[in-house]
């Protein structure tokens, strides 16, 4: 890989700002968040996403300190805010599929925080 | 149009019933009433991040909130709020964040295995300005302004450790982040190397910029595995951008970092033990001073900075050292992360500006106790800190406060405790920790810290005298003022803390041989209740040393001498016929 300059730096960053895809997924991969079955509800989503030929990102991200909720699913999709889902179990991750990605309705029970804009 | 989403949620800790459900009907019921069930979603929410507020009603997307939301008023929400978009402003809740996010800016939001995901939140943007725009004295200039302090607990400012640095004579010097971070419930470090290990290279090299040093060093405990392998990840693609190694941007700086594990010694985390075990020696610590920033690593000159402190270099550089500033307090600028854990109701780390007080945290951002029981205590700092009984829940958190209260702003591991906890138990185990993990370098800390540990131990098992507590003062005093390092000085710390806000706890455990927290085994004595037992045989059956003897006529009794003391038939009775006192 070629070393960059100071313009690439910026160029990446213009790159990586625009290019946050519509719809997202996002499973806390920390320590915290591993210990509470992360990597379960990470997979699950995943495979079952690819079950149901949803087309969607899932990623890893960072604590977001809400490590009493654990695991954290943070979800963003067309037309509504991005919404923290916690205590999430590979059954709850089936529902976000279902329910909000799917149909746009929020999966009651489960959410720790909601940003109106993303 | 977008779908208006009501959310509900009972933000009443104390009481048991959520009225949540009710709210959700009687809502659900009201919405289908006027036929809007295709504009408005309803949802009940987990958490809303608002406490003991009643019923609170949150609707999105112009974010109003209502509090303390009756049956009654749900009429008015649907009628004004949902259909004509009107603010009823009897029920408005007004609030202020509570936490801002400096340090944690990134984690949980970008993916801490990609460095363009970095980039794209500014990442290397501060890096970029330093190389280009400002000199070595500029940086420690801004971060003076700034007003940063090291945040590894002792709070030196953080420009006068690079200045000093600097300005020692030599052909190379060294910067270090110590990641070694060892306190009993903090794990703030942890969580910022996992989540965005970047921000902390980034500091990093602007430090080497700073003070001329072309050489770094993370010194990571080898306990943080995920962070240590998330860490080398991040060094790799820095170096394969260019953003560690020669010439970094193209410019005429070269920095080049390199990872160290700590084995899981404690004294590590103390700067010359940490430089001693980076060269391979026993990590043990050595007089100051020399300071490290005069004769360091290799008796090279050294600055070695806490991650968290690390965290913050960025922001500064590109907010401005004055933005900073303008958060927080005189004497503590900016924001500091705990570890809130404890009897707390939402565990976590929290980022929160210096000068909030310690009810705002455990009570609006921690939304209050876990039980019903009322909070004896908080304890910071860990080891080396102390605790800040309940009456002083509303001083404000800051270097100077928590010092003058006889903590310590520590690393960040805040520790919230209930009624259930015992002080001298709380005293025995930090103090049996810093026991554990002296290195038995200097006298004071080796021999001082078992005698105390010792009595402290007999004061437990009723064995205490009323001379004790002048005993343990005075040997305390002896490790503070004779210890050869911090964890030496600070070990006493939480026994001194406790015997100043709780002595009668310590006379209770002497005098009446009663624990009143019911935590010091040996004081307890559990007793069956022969009025209420029903002679069910489950204690008997769970004893681990069948120390409860009787049959069903005459009925069962615990034999002391056998009793171990460990609470099975307490915990297994399901008729409350097990008393412990």
């Amino acid at each position: 890989m070629a070393k960059i300059t100071k313009e690439d730096l910026d160029k990446i960053k213009q790159k990586n700002t625009k290019e946050s895809p519509k719809s997202w997924i996002k499973v806390g991969m920390s320590t915290c968040g591993i210990a509470a079955g992360a990597d379960v509800v990470f997979n699950t989503l995943i495979e079952e996403a690819k079950k149901r030929n949803i087309d969607i990102a899932v990623e890893r991200c960072g604590c977001q300190g809400m490590c009493f909720a654990e695991p954290l699913v943070e979800v963003k999709t067309e037309g509504l805010p991005v919404v923290i889902y916690g205590r999430v179990n590979p059954e709850v991750a089936v529902k976000i599929l279902e329910k909000h990605i799917c149909s746009g309705i929020l999966v009651k029970d489960h959410i720790y925080e909601l940003r109106s804009k993303g | 149009m977008d779908k208006k989403i009501i959310l509900l949620k009972d933000s009443e800790t104390s009481v048991s019933q959520d009225s949540t459900r009710d709210f959700y009907t009687l809502f659900a019921n009201r919405v289908r009433e006027d036929s809007l069930e295709n504009e408005v979603q309803i949802v009940r929410v987990a958490d809303i991040g608002i406490y003991n507020q009643g019923v609170i009603v949150k609707i999105l997307p112009q974010n109003i909130i209502y509090c303390n939301v009756k049956e009654t008023d749900i009429s008015d929400i649907v009628d004004k709020t949902v259909k004509e978009g009107k603010v009823i402003n009897e029920l408005l809740f007004k609030t202020e964040p509570k936490q801002i996010r400096i340090v944690l800016r990134n984690c949980g939001l970008i993916d801490p295995e990609s460095i363009d995901d970095y980039i794209g939140k500014d990442g290397y943007q501060a890096l970029k300005k330093v190389l280009f725009e400002m000199t070595p004295e500029k940086v420690t200039d801004e971060l003076k302004i700034s007003g940063l302090r090291g945040r590894g607990g002792a709070g030196f400012p953080t420009w006068m450790k690079w200045k000093f640095t600097r300005e020692s004579k030599a052909d190379q010097r060294y910067v270090i982040c110590n990641a070694d971070e060892g306190d009993p419930g903090a794990y703030m470090d942890r969580s910022v190397l996992e989540g965005d290990p970047h921000s902390v290279i980034e500091g990093l090299t602007i430090a080497g910029f700073a003070m001329g040093a072309s050489k770094g060093y993370f010194y990571v405990r080898a306990e943080y595995p995920l962070a240590v392998e998330r860490v080398e990840k991040a060094i790799k693609q820095a170096y394969d951008y260019g953003l560690l190694g020669k010439n970094i941007l193209g410019s005429d700086f070269s920095f080049d970092l390199d990872v160290r594990l700590g084995a899981g010694a404690f004294v590590c985390g103390e700067e010359t033990a940490l430089i001693a075990s980076i060269e391979g020696r026993r990590g043990t610590p050595r007089p100051r001073p020399p300071y490290p920033s005069v004769r360091g690593l290799w008796d090279k000159p050294t600055a070695i900075n806490n991650v968290e402190t690390l965290a913050n270099i960025a922001p500064i550089i590109l907010k401005g050292g004055a933005w900073f500033a303008s958060i927080g307090t005189e004497k503590s600028k900016g924001t500091k992360v705990f570890a809130l854990t404890g009897k707390v109701k939402n565990s976590g780390l929290v980022e929160v500006p210096m000068g909030i007080t310690l009810r705002e945290i455990v009570f609006d951002i921690g939304g209050g106790m876990i039980s019903d029981k009322d909070i004896k205590a908080v304890q910071t700092g860990g080891p080396s800190g102390g605790v800040i009984p309940k009456e002083f829940l509303d001083t404000p958190v800051d270097y100077e406060t928590l010092q003058k209260l006889g903590s310590i702003m520590g690393s960040g591991g805040m520790i919230v405790m209930d009624e259930s906890d015992c002080m001298v138990d709380i005293a025995k185990f930090y103090l049996g920790f810093c026991v554990d993990e002296s290195c038995g370098k200097c006298v004071p800390c080796r021999i001082g810290g078992y005698q105390m540990l010792a009595v402290l131990n007999r004061i437990s098992e009723g064995q205490g005298k009323i001379s004790d507590i002048e005993k343990l003062k005075t040997i305390s005093l002896a490790m503070q003022k004779a210890s050869l390092c911090a964890l030496g000085q600070t070990a006493a710390n939480p026994v001194v803390s406790t015997i100043k806000y709780f002595e009668e706890e310590y006379k209770d455990h002497i005098l009446n041989k009663k624990c009143r927290s019911h935590k010091c085994t040996h004081l307890l004595s559990y007793n069956i209740i022969q009025d209420k037992c029903k002679r069910c045989r489950v204690c008997v059956i769970n004893c681990p040393v069948n120390a409860i003897e009787g049959d069903k006529e005459k009925g069962y009794y615990i034999k002391s001498e056998k009793c171990i003391k460990c609470g099975k038939c307490f915990e297994v009775c399901k008729f409350n016929a097990i008393s412990k006192e």
